[in-house]
């Protein structure tokens, strides 16, 4: 079986962890080469029209990796109010049409989500021992939360270092180190290591980054190529970027913690509950009351990502300028027709205008 | 005292419960009052409004909403959620309320129920108790009004599919409203098609151009989902989809099933743009239509729509249609 899976962040480290555990050779397991303009095309050429920027995308990715030889592919499911919950069978169904055998194997997100992933490793797996599944599920999952807290670190340092782009370059390096890794041990080691290199980089001293939160839908909140590497580039204007959304974040909670009746977004919700008080799908409840925490937290702005006509994001957009805890908020509407230039004149003038106000 | 008048916006659900509102609401001793059929200013007070992503069944809710202020004492907007085990509705339909409370500060109060079968029943039953409440304190006139509500939307679905009419012609014979009576005289049928897509689009006559009535004086025998019984259309739609994760897709994706299956000339699909469950489940009909081998036409429409693009293309799939059925025009 050669397995591949569409590129989501940092999921690849995970996956490719997870299997080299369980004894899979570098063949068993196909990893899409990182997205670019090539596999936004393929997507965009093989999806419904009106489909979002993350079934496109993903839609690119499986068909590269099924170019590269994979005959299973993975992809998440879910009964849910946004689209998500089409995926699988949209996809599916268009591969076929391209004459791709593939079978698809689906992670039901929405439901029983650690026992879905679990029995699917262990199919995978030609039933290995439970002990040795779970070992390896922590290790992959152990890298995912290594990886964010280095990047946690590179959020900060990004905005106030000398030489743009230092940072940038650590972090690279220490995704690379820990995918390398072979043990939970030198995952610790790696990211403690860069984490001090990183607090060593040169800071200008009169630097006063402007904090700015990104909030939004997950995919291209948590996919950098989705969203034009957003978080460099503020980086690179001095802005000081905080991202609730992490996928350690969301695998600590919505495959275990939730189970225990620990909601993550307890607070958010409550919050959110004025001004929206349901769940509408997807991101959206959770963009509402993030936009009221962060003003009350003392962030200057936020920036809200979604892709173009997610149904979510839209009732957030339309409700966000109501609330009265009011901070500037950038809607950034990603799809297959967006061009760096525009988004960067966008973002000077938003960071000029969070300058100008805290100026005040 | 004043008899409470509560407004009911020409849009979205309108056309699928208005009858059972209605006789909800003056079950109630209350007063209904429906907005005006769409126009260009109902449109253009919407557009301006929402956000431009918007789709524009919402921005068309919207711009009734507004056309209702200073007529009515509330604005009746259900949240419906869920409408069945496992499905939903769009998430614009669900943050309906609160998107309408926050675009619109100075709209009268809204009647929001929570809708939601997900949960058990009586949550459901203690959402409808709560909004009769608003009315009268007595609990034995809300239940007589919840049963005869009921009662008057089991006739609405009935008459739809035994007497084969659309959803307007049906609330126009059931209801004292102002929609128009559309009694041209049609040529005698050549082609039969079927007109999918949700009730708040296809009957529309604004929103769609016409497009009902072009059809049919065009010699076209028109199909529209309300038509099937709903059973027969939960089991196409299964056939095709499984159960659909969106209620409101349940008669889209069945409807395409169910006159696929009784071989139909060909099937036109209405929907507007940036409507998210269209964009998936569409793609399934036209797939099958493929292996069906049924001619299939999709029409997005949006504000910027115009007459003569929809006509033309109507005109050309038509035309295609003649042309492979060998019928001499």
């Amino acid at each position: 079986m050669r397995l591949g899976i569409p590129h989501f962040g940092n999921v690849y480290v995970a996956v490719k962890a997870m299997a080299r555990r369980l004894g899979a050779t570098g063949k068993d397991i196909i990893i899409p080469p990182p997205m670019t303009q090539g596999t936004l095309d393929l997507g965009v050429k093989y999806s419904p029209t009106e489909a979002c920027l993350p079934y496109k995308l993903t839609l690119g990715s499986l068909i590269e990796a099924c170019e590269l030889g994979a005959d299973t592919l993975a992809q998440a499911r879910g009964t849910g109010i946004c689209r998500l919950g089409y995926y699988a069978r949209g996809q599916e169904q268009m591969l076929r049409d391209l004459g791709y055998n593939a079978q698809f194997i689906t992670v039901d997100i929405s439901h029983h989500k650690i026992i879905s992933i679990m029995q699917l490793i262990r199919n995978m797996t030609n039933n290995a021992s439970w002990k040795e599944i779970i070992s390896a599920f922590f290790f992959g999952i152990g890298k995912l939360a290594a990886i964010d807290k280095v990047e946690k670190v590179v959020q900060e340092i990004r905005a106030v270092e000398i030489e743009k782009g230092m940072a940038n370059r650590m972090y690279r390096e220490a995704i690379k180190g820990i995918d390398d890794a072979s043990d939970s041990r030198e995952v610790k080691r790696i990211s403690r290591e860069y984490i001090g290199m990183l607090r060593k980089i040169p800071k200008n001293p009169q630097a006063d980054p402007v904090k700015v939160a990104i909030v939004g839908e997950i995919y291209v909140v948590i996919e950098p190529f989705s969203n034009m590497d957003i978080e460099i580039e503020l980086g690179k204007l001095g802005v000081e970027v905080h991202r609730t959304m992490t996928l350690s974040r969301w695998v600590k909670y919505s495959l275990f913690l939730n189970y225990l009746g620990v909601d993550e977004w307890k607070q958010v919700h409550k919050l959110a509950k004025p001004y929206l008080d349901h769940d509408v799908g997807g991101d959206g409840w959770e963009s509402v009351g993030e936009k009221v925490l962060y003003t009350r937290k003392g962030y200057d702005g936020l920036v809200h990502l979604a892709p173009f006509t997610c149904m979510p994001e839209i009732v957030a957009q339309n409700i966000m300028p109501s609330t009265r805890e009011d901070i500037p908020v950038l809607t950034v509407i990603c799809d297959e027709q967006m061009a760096k230039q525009g988004l960067l004149t966008r973002l000077e003038a938003f960071v000029d205008l969070l300058r100008f106000r805290r100026r005040r | 005292m004043d008899i409470i008048k509560v407004g009911i916006p020409r849009a979205l659900l309108y056309y699928q419960y208005y009858p059972m509102w209605e006789s909800f609401f003056e079950k109630l001793g209350a007063e209904v009052v429906v907005s005006p059929l769409t126009n260009k200013a109902i449109l253009n007070l919407g557009v301006t409004r929402a956000v431009a992503d918007t789709c524009l069944p919402i921005k068309l809710f919207l711009g009734h909403v507004i056309s209702l202020i200073d007529k009515c004492d509330y604005i009746f907007a259900p949240t419906v959620i869920s409408l069945g085990r496992k499905a939903y509705n769009c998430s614009k339909i669900i943050g309906l309320p609160n998107m309408t409370r926050a675009l619109i500060p100075e709209c009268p109060v809204i009647l929001a129920p929570e809708i939601n079968l997900e949960k058990w029943r009586y949550h459901v039953y203690q959402n409808i108790y709560k909004l009769g409440s608003c009315f009268t304190s007595n609990p034995f006139k809300i239940k007589k009004a919840v049963e005869e509500a009921w009662k008057s939307n089991l006739a609405y679905r009935s008459k739809m599919a035994h007497e084969g009419i659309t959803c307007p012609e049906a609330i126009n014979r059931m209801c004292q409203t102002n929609q128009q009576l559309d009694s041209n005289c049609y040529p005698s049928p050549i082609l039969t098609i079927a007109v999918i897509g949700h009730p708040y689009v296809l009957y529309d006559d604004y929103l769609n151009h016409r497009l009902i009535s072009r059809l049919k004086s065009m010699g076209v025998k028109v199909l529209v989902p309300e038509m099937a019984a709903e059973e027969e259309l939960d089991i196409a739609a299964k056939k095709m989809v499984g159960t659909p994760h969106w209620s409101f897709e349940t008669d889209i994706v069945g409807a395409g099933e169910y006159y696929m299956e009784e071989k139909v000339d060909g099937i036109i699909n209405l929907s507007v743009f940036g409507c998210g469950p269209d964009s998936m489940m569409v793609d399934f009909v036209k797939h099958r239509a493929r292996e069906f081998g049924i001619p299939f036409l999709a029409l997005s429409l949006d504000e910027h729509a115009s007459e003569g693009g929809v006509l033309t293309r109507l005109e050309a799939f038509l035309d295609m249609i003649k042309r492979r059925n060998r019928i001499c025009v």
